[in-house]
């Protein structure tokens, strides 16, 4: 028998005839398909599609705390201080930026990378910490909601359980883009804040001065912490967290990485002028009439006679709004890394059996928070300081890994920081581990007592 | 010898003079292999990486590492495709199941020495890794011992794991999620061959019998001895009649006194009479080493008989290729071989085609002489008789070679007499 030549006899079997309709129809869908593709990645339209993950992790970040820390800001020190925002911004901006690349070009979250690049110990340590923080960032998240529905006549044990479980079934039922989509509308709530600054009837010259006028005169210690808080509570370390994996969970790929730039500073730009308006609400209302005030709901409280009835149901729907997305943002962040520290799957898209760790976590960080609350006599202020403390410590750790990270060329190829990226990061993570620095210290001084709260 | 991949990595690499120069930065695999063996070490000297190839290395273990050359060239180290860095391409690495679902991260990496070289032979992926790679291992065995906390410990077999598909960012699996439970016998009795009697216990305690029969088969005998007097009698006397009754006895034999009297009687009476048999002749002679599982049909039958007769018996792969053929009293009268039987036509009688001088070999015959024989006739097994001619076991090519090859090098023979179901 004649021997057959190897290609022949390698060759693969046909594939099974199809017919002229089913060849037409393929050819058409892959038309389509890149019809489709291309539409998808113009203008507007392409960024609507991309927006996400940098604006949850902004608005994310006027939480609880933040809200509280602007109120007695405004209150305290009126207008004068109101040039740090746009300091805070370009920080905010160049960090979350720095996020948002890493997970497009590596698909993966931070946790996953500080894994693979710097080991167990590092990992444990960012887990552990950001796991205590994270918690009992919660149990702020959810005082908040329940103190800002209290001025609304709603008590506290009916709130918390009913926001809980919502967000809980939320998360847990629907897909990725239901629950970006529903995250994001939250974002009209902060209108809210907006509306108040304006009933308020501030200079606005005055407040555009303020802006760009550093003004550092008469400083003391507690003026020095309170400025070290707003940064401290602009720039926290879940919103890294949160913005990187959920990059790497929507899966946005390099090409569309100048969208989620545009994403991510979006979100920054967009959490700073909140900040503003909530600052100028309280400075010319509540600062002009000198009232104090310990907390955001307490500024809520406090407009209702100085500006008015609807000024004070405005800052508390607001603040509503604020704690209830961020109780769902910091249990999300919790389990997205600690499953990636651990290689667990993890995402907010999965069914609960695929990513039953993932599921577990969000679940336990999210009702230990809400029960937590619901004990009678717990002080709010003292969890929120004692976890922006937290925060603080984990936050030089994080910066100075994604400064490493985001200047890895293997991870990176050509999407490394460049020379001027690089020195403006150096530069704002410098002063953030500079003010950070401050405000251990001194918290380990016991030096601020409950002031920043 | 056996370690884990943080255990080695930055500790000193001397010279041959015992001078250091540097610390141990990676080691380097070839893939490839079963077991990937390991052929080179990065070491990290003051200015620079460098690499060095396993021959150069004297001696290694966790305590560090010794050149043996005087000289050191100092190559710049280049990656070849069929190599992987442990440290640098697999620690910590993201371990994906062959859908891409993420499973677990790599803890640490475990090297076994098979046949005196170095091996990668599992993923540690179990708490005990993390634990260790924290350097509280130690301290937490204390605690949990005292407390009676598990220690769990997990590993993934290099064999279930596709290093072609392996890259930067994770570590593909060949295996469904599902699919990964399953160790092989030889590599869990490796890993029971490390553990603390305490830890062993847990891990016995998480298989089935049979599972649990075939890792102490593939166990060093004294560690065989340690595991089975660990266990709860019954338990043990339900293992051991999982065992092919040859091990079992070569166990039991090496049982102390004290737990042969408790064990024995547990057995079922069927197994225990075998082994009790076997454990009458020594152990370097054909009796010692044989076992009495074998398939021997009276020479009345026919082929379709035979044949019928082997399906009710269902035998072991071990022993399912020679059929004996005895008479009333049960002296060997001839061998059938599997091809034989499928060949002839179904109503002849067994008689006309049997092999009718069929080479056998006493029972007290020596170890070596067995091994000669199954070497000389190309035999898959050899049957035994006693003193009258009597067939009262086989010996298998697996057994006889023992003697002749290292015990390393039957674990690398293709897995033809496996008592594991494929």
């Amino acid at each position: 028998m004649p021997q057959l030549p190897s290609a022949t006899r390698r060759r693969r079997p046909a594939p099974p005839d199809t017919g002229l309709g089913q060849r037409l129809r393929a050819l058409w869908e892959s038309r389509s398909l890149r019809l489709r593709s291309r539409f998808r990645r113009r203008g507007l339209l392409a960024f609507l599609a991309v927006m996400g993950p940098g604006l949850i992790a902004g608005i994310a970040g006027n939480d609880a705390g933040g809200i509280t820390t602007y109120s007695v800001l405004g209150a305290d020190t009126g207008l004068r201080l109101l040039w740090l925002f746009p300091i805070t911004m370009l920080i905010l901006a160049v960090v979350q930026e720095m996020a948002a690349r890493l997970g497009v070009i590596t698909g993966q979250g931070l946790s996953d990378l500080i894994r693979d690049r710097y080991g167990v110990r590092w990992t444990a340590l960012a887990m552990g910490v950001l796991l205590v923080a994270n918690l009992a960032n919660t149990v702020a998240e959810f005082a908040g909601a329940g103190a800002a529905l209290e001025i609304l006549g709603v008590p506290r044990w009916l709130t918390v359980p009913v926001v809980a479980v919502a967000i809980w079934a939320l998360v847990l039922f629907a897909d990725y883009r239901t629950v970006e989509k529903v995250f994001l509308s939250v974002m009209v709530v902060f209108l809210a804040y907006i509306a108040s600054a304006i009933l308020a009837g501030p200079d606005w010259g005055a407040v555009g001065h303020a802006l760009v006028t550093p003004d550092l005169g008469g400083l003391d210690p507690t003026l020095l912490l309170l400025m070290v808080a707003v940064v401290g509570t602009t720039i926290t370390p879940y919103m890294q967290f949160y913005l990187q994996s959920a990059v790497a969970e929507k899966g946005i790929d390099e090409e569309e990485l100048a969208l989620e730039q545009a994403d991510a500073v979006v979100g920054s730009v967009w959490t700073n002028v909140i900040a503003v308006f909530i600052v100028v609400a309280t400075a010319t209302t509540l600062h002009a009439a000198s009232v104090r005030v310990e907390s955001a709901a307490d500024a809520a409280a406090a407009l209702g006679p100085v500006a008015g009835e609807l000024s004070s149901l405005l800052f508390a729907v607001g603040l509503f709004g604020a704690s209830v997305l961020a109780a769902t943002i910091m249990p999300i962040s919790t389990a997205y890394v600690i499953c990636e520290a651990f290689g667990w799957e993890s995402g907010v898209g999965h069914r609960f059996r695929d990513a039953p760790a993932f599921f577990g976590l969000y679940s336990f960080v999210l009702f230990a928070g809400a029960l937590v609350v619901l004990i009678p006599g717990l002080d709010p202020i003292g969890l929120i300081v004692g976890s922006q403390n937290l925060q603080g410590l984990l936050l030089p750790i994080v910066l100075v890994f994604m400064l490493l990270l985001v200047n890895d060329r293997a991870l990176l190829g050509r999407h490394v920081n460049g020379r001027w990226r690089n020195g403006l990061a150096i530069a704002c993570i410098g002063l953030v581990v500079a003010l950070d620095v401050v405000l251990l210290g001194s918290a380990a001084l016991g030096w601020l007592a409950v002031r920043v709260g | 010898m056996q370690f884990y991949l943080s255990q080695v990595i930055g500790r000193p690499v001397l010279d041959r003079h015992g001078e250091p120069i540097g610390k141990v930065a990676d080691l380097i695999v070839a893939i490839g292999d079963r077991y990937p063996p390991v052929t080179g070490l990065v070491v990290k000297t003051d200015r620079r990486r460098i690499f060095l190839p396993w021959a150069d290395v004297a001696r290694f273990d966790t305590s560090g590492a010794q050149l043996a050359t005087p000289t050191i060239e100092i190559d710049k180290f280049r990656q070849r495709d069929n190599e992987l860095l442990l440290f640098a391409d697999l620690q910590d690495k993201q371990i994906v199941d062959i859908d891409g679902r993420k499973v677990v991260r790599v803890n640490d990496l475990r090297l076994d020495e098979i046949e005196g070289k170095l091996h990668l032979v599992a993923v540690d992926v179990g708490a005990a890794g993390l634990l260790r790679r924290l350097g509280v291992e130690g301290p937490y065995r204390t605690i949990a011992r005292n407390l009676r906390l598990p220690v769990p410990e997990r590993y993934i077999d290099w064999e279930d794991v596709d290093p072609v598909e392996t890259s930067i960012a994770s570590i593909r699996l060949r295996v469904p999620h599902e699919g990964l439970r399953e160790l092989h016998p030889a590599d869990l009795a490796s890993i029971i061959d490390q553990l603390a009697p305490r830890d062993r216990a847990g891990i016995m305690a998480a298989f089935d019998d049979e599972v649990v029969a075939d890792a102490i088969e593939e166990m060093e005998p004294e560690t065989q001895v340690e595991v089975l007097e660990d266990l709860e009698p019954g338990r043990a006397a339900d293992i051991l009649e999982e065992m092919s009754p040859d091990d079992a006895a070569d166990l039991i034999a090496d049982l102390s006194d004290a737990a042969r009297d408790e064990i024995l009687p547990l057995m079922e009476r069927e197994e225990a009479q075998e082994v009790a048999e076997l454990l009458g002749y020594p152990e370097d002679t054909a009796g010692g080493i044989m076992t009495t599982e074998f398939v021997a049909v009276p020479e009345e039958l026919t082929a379709d008989q035979t044949i019928g007769r082997l399906r009710e018996l269902e035998p072991d792969a071990e022993t399912i290729y020679y059929v004996y053929v005895v008479d009333a009293a049960e002296h060997l009268r001839g061998v059938l071989s599997l091809r034989d039987l499928i060949v002839a036509a179904p109503d002849r009688p067994i008689r006309e085609f049997m092999y009718d001088e069929p080479v056998a070999v006493e029972v007290m015959a020596g170890q070596d002489e067995v091994a000669q024989v199954v070497a000389r006739y190309n035999l898959l097994a050899v049957p035994v008789v006693d003193g009258e001619g009597r067939l009262v076991g086989i010996v298998t090519v697996d057994d006889a070679i023992d003697t002749v090859l290292p015990s390393g090098w039957k674990r690398r023979l293709p897995r033809l007499f496996s008592r594991v179901a494929p």
